[in-house]
């Protein structure tokens, strides 16, 4: 059969398919539709010939087999050292074959790629930094996971995600009205507290544009809430765009660079009309990286920035606890022990691996890293998508030992999470692991602890 | 005097009780009555799957699946339905909580009711607890309107009101609270008991209070009720005040025995974000499980004046 109806290589650019979509009860006519789903050869050596570039052709060609990557993998320590999940034999049993001989790949092939590029691989880059020759394999598995979306092998989430960018702009269905009803939601809620609070929105010329994770809007609208809290005690001139305000990207996780493109087009035309001086992204550590890092390449940006210089949530608490605009409180400090889940998106992979310890050093009295830490930290477990999919929830909760056994070590009973997909995986750990950790972002924390100046206290 | 509720359900027998005085009260008051069922809270990061909150099962909650849910609440509540024919079922998927306050705020409800014993403790690693705490907690923290919580089987009955419990600490949100109170005592021609308890609880830990100064305290905080309260009451006389020292949801609980209350109505305010600690020594929660009658939550103005 060459292509279903739910499983195919169409882009999900309208409501109609979407609702068909996820009205496939778990995906089971879409994986049964999937078994037999035909590979368009002619479209994957026309893909690779105007993609494949001298950067993976070479890391392809001089990986020296040595095995260096192998210890730097977490699904490798978790799965008891099996060699199938050697980052190096991950990447070349796919990608390496699917680009020296393309016309063999066949059906099982691709699905083989597809379970090993979602379920072997968070797309995370630690293996990146081990290799001698500095072949990053999380690299790579993004660019395989392009291909494999491109003829229709993506998991049965990621087709709804990256429809969603396509649809909403958003990796959920909130529409510009919902998102700019939650705000104003938010500001009633939160001005009897803080008395003249504003989530302004779409206002010119703004210091920061501040953009979210769809997520608040629809689940944990408090999140905004307790930022627009914190820009407040700042005393912070700030705003969000009514369109625009959406930082995640399913569609990178999808490898759909398409609504990759469009998804961060749309930020970045907020940018443009609105003109702030900067912008902060809320705690999530792969909207970073898709707005702020990836993001300016997608478009076409020449500098390779974004238009206006982009803020990762941390960055903005570091320096608001440094220059004194927010101010701890030093009796509320974090007296337990505590440690910090650094998100590989910001920090191995985005180099902001000093600021979370800068705001560790005002607020915890005995922070413990973890072993590794920083650039060397492993992932959460959840990452690059996988939280989402339930055809490797099994891999993932194996996957998770690693994080867990990290965090145990520490002794730290509180674990400061600044990233959605951590804390969503740290979460689910503790579901499934139960051992007795406490996770936050750091908003929550920070507004127990900061010193609200007297002018903007609510009268007694 | 409530023009629109809005009954948070669980659909499960823990809110059969909270059903009955939804309903009950809707019909009384000819009220605008939405009924809200949170079906599935959002399992898997930014997967579609929500965990139904009765069966535990993996689900997307589609078109299909949310108006089957409507119709399961038809049949769960056909009984109640002949007594208000009119009101609105709703179904969503969501946290709890946030979807509640999402719709008191869309429906511009007067009272939120909600049943007070539903935290399945089995099924805990779907609250979301550190994010959302109970859901109760959380609701009564935010809503705009008074929410009255039915928690015991005796508390289910809301007839003849002969009595309201004004528990106060003399916070802020204490003074909306006795807003509503003198309002609904007013309205439903009730005797009002204003009460005070004077929190010695701190004497086990050692902090040892002398007999005089318990009762000083006590006959300051009876002065506090006459200056704050009685002041307003004007030609309200129909009322009592009283301080007793104790460990307050205890001394609460009690006194509403003791006056045959048919209502509590009290603040429920905190100011730490972190919902477990602060769940824990909630007096309003303690009092909301102990207590035989309905207890009213009440911690912003908003509807407070326009019930008056």
């Amino acid at each position: 059969m060459p292509e279903g109806t739910l499983c195919n290589r169409k882009m999900v650019n309208e409501q109609e398919f979407l609702s068909a979509l996820l009205a496939d009860k778990q995906g089971k006519q879409y994986y049964a539709e999937l078994n037999e789903l035909d590979v368009d050869h002619k479209k994957l050596v026309d893909t690779l010939s105007k993609t494949l570039k001298s950067r993976t052709k070479t890391w392809l060609e001089i990986c020296a087999h040595c095995g260096m990557c192998a210890d730097s993998c977490f699904f490798y320590l978790a799965n008891k050292k099996d060699p199938e999940q050697v980052p190096s034999y991950k990447i070349q049993s796919t990608l390496g074959r699917l680009v020296k001989a393309p016309h063999k790949a066949d059906n099982a092939f691709m699905q083989y790629c597809m379970d090993t590029a979602w379920g072997k691989c968070t797309c995370c880059n630690r293996c990146g930094t081990y290799c001698p020759f500095g072949i990053d394999m999380g690299v790579m598995f993004s660019y395989l996971r392009g291909l494999l979306f491109s003829q229709g092998f993506v998991p049965w989430e990621l087709k709804i995600g990256s429809g969603m960018h396509r649809i909403f702009r958003a990796q959920m269905d909130v529409t510009p009205e919902d998102w700019v009803e939650t705000c104003e939601w938010m500001a009633e809620e939160s001005a009897e507290e803080y008395p003249g609070l504003e989530i302004p929105i779409d206002k010119e010329g703004a210091d920061i544009m501040y953009t979210v994770n769809a997520r608040e809007p629809k689940h944990y609208p408090q999140d905004i809430a307790e930022a627009a809290m914190l820009f407040h005690i700042a005393g912070e001139n700030w705003t969000v765009p009514s369109e625009g305000w959406e930082e995640t990207s399913l569609a990178m996780f999808a490898g759909d660079w398409e609504a990759c493109k469009m998804q961060v087009e749309s930020v970045y035309a907020a940018m443009d009309r609105l003109k702030p001086k900067r912008m902060v992204v809320t705690e999530c550590g792969h909207a970073y990286r898709a707005t702020v890092i990836e993001g300016p390449y997608w478009a076409g940006l020449p500098s390779g920035k974004t238009p206006v210089e982009s803020l990762h949530y941390v960055e903005w608490v570091a320096e608001a606890l440094r220059t004194g605009k927010l101010k701890i409180d030093p009796a509320k400090k974090i007296k337990e022990p505590v440690t910090y889940q650094d998100s590989c998106n910001y920090i191995r992979n985005a180099g902001l691996r000093d600021i979370p310890r800068e705001i560790m050093s005002y607020i915890a009295e005995d922070f413990r890293e973890m072993k590794p830490c920083k650039e060397h930290n492993f992932c959460c477990g959840g990452g690059g998508g996988m939280n989402g999919l339930g055809r490797y929830r099994e891999q993932r909760n194996i996957g998770l030992k690693v994080k867990r056994d990290q965090i145990l070590a520490t002794g730290a009973k509180l674990v400061i999470s600044p990233c959605h997909n951590c804390w969503d995986a740290i979460r689910d750990m503790e579901e499934v692991y139960r051992i007795g950790i406490r996770w936050s972002f750091l908003k929550p924390l920070l507004l127990d602890m900061v010193i609200v100046p007297d002018h903007l206290r609510a009268e007694e | 005097m409530f023009k629109k509720i809005l009954f948070a359900t669980t659909a499960s027998p823990a809110c059969d009780h909270a059903a009955r005085v939804a309903f009950d009260m809707a019909g009384r008051y000819s009220s605008d009555l939405t009924v809200l069922h949170v079906l599935g809270v959002p399992s898997r990061g930014f997967g579609q799957y929500v965990t139904d909150v009765r069966t535990g099962e993996q689900l997307v909650p589609d078109e299909d699946y949310v108006a089957w849910v409507k119709e399961e609440m038809k049949t769960t509540y056909a009984e109640q339905l002949k007594q208000c024919p009119e009101c609105t079922m709703e179904a969503v998927a969501g946290i709890p909580h946030t979807e509640i306050l999402r719709f008191a705020r869309k429906t511009d409800a007067d009272l939120l009711i909600l049943g007070g014993h539903t935290k399945d403790r089995e099924n805990e690693g779907y609250t979301y607890r550190n994010m959302a705490g109970s859901t109760l907690q959380s609701v009564a923290r935010s809503a705009r309107c008074p929410v009255l919580v039915v928690s015991r089987p005796a508390a289910s009955f809301w007839g003849g009101f002969s009595n309201i419990v004004l528990g106060t600490d003399f916070s802020k949100a204490a003074e909306h609270a006795f807003r509503f109170a003198l309002s609904a005592a007013r309205q439903l021609d009730c005797r009002l008991h204003l009460f005070h308890a004077l929190d010695i609880s701190g004497m086990h830990a050692g902090k040892m209070l002398e007999q005089d100064e318990i009762e000083n305290r006590l006959r300051d905080s009876l002065n506090t009720m006459r200056r704050k309260y009685v002041s307003q009451m004007k030609d309200f006389k129909n009322y009592e005040i009283d301080a007793w020292e104790g460990v307050p949801y205890v001394e609460i609980v009690k006194y509403a025995r003791e006056k045959f209350a048919d209502l509590i109505v009290m603040a429920h305010h905190t100011g730490s974000r972190d919902a477990e600690t602060s769940a824990l020594g909630s007096t309003m929660e303690q009092v909301v499980l102990r207590a035989t009658c309905p207890v009213i939550s009440v911690n912003h103005p908003d509807k407070v004046s326009q019930n008056a």
